[in-house]
């Protein structure tokens, strides 16, 4: 096993970069996991709204416990500045200034110019408080004119506003068992993994395949079947290693194994070996260093950015979507946002998902024999021509 | 010997394969890959568009289809209204045509299929409907006589609100990837800034040994490594403005040779992080591993990974986003393109000038004056 103890050698001078990817992954995605219940259950949606109360009357203050019903209200400096940036880093959602003789003129039957904003986006915050202001002067004025003094209108607005229409909340999916957190943390496990494997694994095996060594070796007495036996366990056994790893947080999180669970785990299973079967191409080439660390991340960058890992799919343009087709993490993508309930679970859907990424994987292996084959047919030694007899 | 040691630091920094590869193809595939994943982003989930709803049995409630006309017709229109059957309307929530299905009748009713701004603005549209029907009931019930002056009021297209607005520039937040991108290949800088300090002492590489030995005085050695150093960088940071704006289309206002000078004093400022770290008693490789993790979690910082990370900062830590050199370095860019007076970008530039002052004069505190028993 002397090929197999060198490869575990250098596996350990490169496994520092794995270990602190692995180290940041679980580091970052268990906390941000923790903190990610998404919304799943129909509730409106809390804006973070500043308010400047110039008027600082009873009417401008029951306005503003009326916005505070449903939405955050948040103190900030009344600075141009400090607007600008809160509102360009969406830190709050809308900047509301209660004008000074808001009261009097409202209490006039006037609606117009009662408040100003200050204005970033044309946004659906922006859009929904405008329409909850327009909505709440409006009905002020509406009580007055059918006879109410001006504060039995405010309080009557205020009551007529709390009305809440019958909301009903459909349920399209028929997968969705994986919880939250583990969605998130399998939404994200295959950058890791590109990241990973294809990070450590392609160095190791280039330096193993690289001409010095593997001179040496054929010189030596092992038999080349034994000699790519003992590669491959050693590739498999770190691959196998990183995935248990995986695996078995992903089953913490999840709190046990359930069906959702298992073909979560199937689909990263087979994600993991396009991955080994992607290194194993990549490692057929002799690069540099560099170019195998370039390699690794436009491959992880890349295809999380084009599959709809860091960005979810539904906000991708259907031009990027249809070349992501081409990538297997679009696959691993499709499958994961049915267990997590994204998109309406379908059993042949989950199927095909997997037949695809294995389908790569088989495309990967085969490229990578018909590769080594053209590359061997060019490094063999050419045989001397026989000599032609003497005459 | 200036000119010869500027020259020949230019020629050797270009033959640098790392210099190629993390300087300028990286940044172009990770500009490409943000451009890809938030290009529709904005537009999508920030800026307003009609919401698409359908609704069911308005045959049975004209009033409910004049309120939907009304509000769906215009430029500005709230909603994009479907009239359709319940079968064709679920099927229609279901593919995600429309984000909820109204009900019409004596009371309006809402089926979503998720939560969200959309839904709550069609919640809220639904509510102030049933609010205003049910005033105008009660005035027609109780006072007729005030009935039409009461619809009048309700009915009334009230502007309450006047907007103050803030910029001319680009309001889209997702191109702050972008300025910190900018700033990434700022900060890698100090990858080219390494090769100053190297090549300069004896101890640290032969190139420095033989310089040592040369007739030239080292204040005019380092200083042509620096200035080669920084031209090469301004290259990298040239390379990298151009392909954001040109072939992304990233906008960044109207003062684009500005981003470019804001760019350049960045990636100067990366040579001198560069330069001081490389002057530093330590191996080669960890050299190189110090430069690119600082400059990594510099850039966390200022939120090339996590886009609200600068929120945080300044929630936290504000004093962390003054001194963090990519924060600064993107913050400027920012500036120049959401205010339209210079007064802070000047405080942003006077910052990238001080943080490379500050860092060359420990450069040069650690380089200078040495002597060497043995190589």
């Amino acid at each position: 096993m002397q090929v197999f103890n060198a490869f575990l050698k250098v596996l350990k001078k490169r496994s520092l970069s794995a270990m602190i990817y692995i180290a940041v992954f679980l580091g970052i995605a268990i906390p941000m996991a923790s903190s990610s219940n998404a919304t799943e259950a129909m509730k409106l949606t809390s804006l973070d709204i500043c308010v400047f109360d110039e008027d600082g009357t009873d009417a401008s203050r029951e306005l503003i416990s009326l916005l505070a019903e449903n939405n955050k209200i948040v103190t900030l400096e009344n600075d141009r500045d400090v607007m600008t940036d809160a509102l360009y880093y969406e830190w709050i959602d809308y900047a509301l200034i209660i004008d000074k003789g808001y009261a009097e003129k409202l209490a006039a039957g006037e609606t117009n110019d009662l408040f100003r904003s200050y204005h970033m986006h044309d946004s659906y915050s922006v859009v929904y408080v405008t329409n909850l202001l327009s909505e709440y002067t409006s009905t002020v004025k509406a009580f007055m004119t059918s006879g109410n003094s001006f504060s039995d209108a405010l309080s009557k607005t205020a009551d007529a506003l709390s009305t809440d229409t019958e909301v009903t909340m459909k349920s399209f999916s028929s997968g969705g068992g994986l919880k939250d957190i583990v969605g998130f943390y399998y939404r994200y496990l295959p950058y890791i993994l590109v990241s990973v494997i294809l990070g450590t694994l392609c160095p190791v095996i280039v330096t193993m395949n690289s001409r010095d060594l593997r001179f040496r070796t054929s010189c030596s007495s092992i038999r080349s079947a034994s000699y790519t036996m003992q590669l491959f366990l050693g590739s498999a056994i770190f691959v196998f290693a990183v995935l248990a790893l995986f695996t078995v947080v992903g089953i913490v999180l999840n709190g046990g194994i359930n069906g959702d669970m298992l073909l979560a785990v199937a689909n990263s299973i087979i994600f993991s070996l396009v991955v080994t079967a992607l290194t194993v191409f990549v490692s057929g080439f002799e690069i540099g260093p560099n170019i195998q660390a370039l390699i690794t991340q436009i491959a992880s960058l890349g295809m999380s950015f084009l599959c709809g890992v860091f960005v979810p799919q539904s906000m991708l343009g259907g031009g990027v979507l249809a070349a992501a087709r081409f990538l297997p993490m679009y696959w691993y993508t499709v499958l994961n946002d049915m267990l997590m309930g994204d998109t309406r679970f379908d059993a042949g859907k989950a199927a095909l998902c997997l037949a695809v990424e294995a389908a790569f994987a088989v495309m990967l292996v085969v490229l990578t024999v018909l590769v080594r084959r053209q590359s061997s047919g060019k490094n063999a030694p050419r045989q001397k021509k026989a000599e032609p007899a003497a005459a | 010997m200036f000119l010869h040691i500027f020259k020949y630091e230019l020629l050797s920094s270009l033959r640098v394969k790392d210099l190629i590869i993390w300087l300028m193809i990286f940044p172009i595939a990770l500009g490409t890959f943000f451009k890809i994943a938030f290009g529709n982003v904005y537009a999508r989930n920030t800026e307003f568009s009609a919401i698409p709803a359908a609704v069911v049995g308005a045959e049975n409630d004209p009033a409910f289809r004049n309120v939907c006309d009304s509000v769906s017709e215009g430029d500005e229109a709230l909603l994009k209204v479907t009239y359709t059957d319940e079968k064709t309307a679920l099927e229609m929530l279901e593919r995600g045509d429309v984000e909820g299905i109204f009900y019409a009748g004596d009371e309006v009713m809402l089926t979503v299929a998720g939560s969200g701004l959309g839904q709550t603005i069609l919640k809220s549209f639904a509510d102030r409907y049933s609010v205003s029907a049910a005033i105008i009931k009660d005035a027609l019930m109780n006072d007729p006589a005030s009935a039409p002056a009461v619809i009048a009021a309700i009915s009334e297209d009230v502007s309450s609100c006047r907007e103050i607005p803030l910029t001319e520039g680009n309001t889209d937040n997702m191109v702050q990837y972008f300025y910190n991108l900018i700033a990434m290949v700022a900060m890698y800088g100090a990858v080219t800034g390494l090769h100053v300090s190297a090549g300069n002492q004896a101890n640290m590489s032969p190139l420095g040994a033989r310089r040592s030995c040369a007739p030239a005085r080292k204040s005019v050695s380092i200083a042509a490594s620096f200035l080669g150093s920084c031209i090469i960088q301004g290259l990298c940071m040239v390379l990298c403005v151009s392909f954001v704006a040109f072939a992304l289309g990233v906008d960044f206002g109207s003062r684009l040779p500005l981003v470019y000078a804001a760019a350049l004093l960045g990636g100067c400022m990366g040579v001198s992080i560069g330069f001081f770290v490389g002057a530093l008693n330590m191996p080669e490789s960890a050299k190189t591993g110090v430069v690119m993790s600082f400059s990594m979690l510099m850039c966390f910082f200022s939120g090339l990974m996590v886009g609200n990370m600068k929120a945080l900062i300044s929630a936290k830590a504000p004093w962390l986003n003054m001194i963090n050199p990519a924060a600064v370095v993107s913050d400027s860019i920012y500036c120049l393109n959401i205010y339209s007076d210079y007064r802070r970008f000047i405080v942003k530039m006077i910052s990238m000038v001080i943080i490379t002052l500050v860092f060359v004069a420990l450069g040069l505190i650690l380089t200078r004056r040495k002597k060497y028993a043995s190589l």
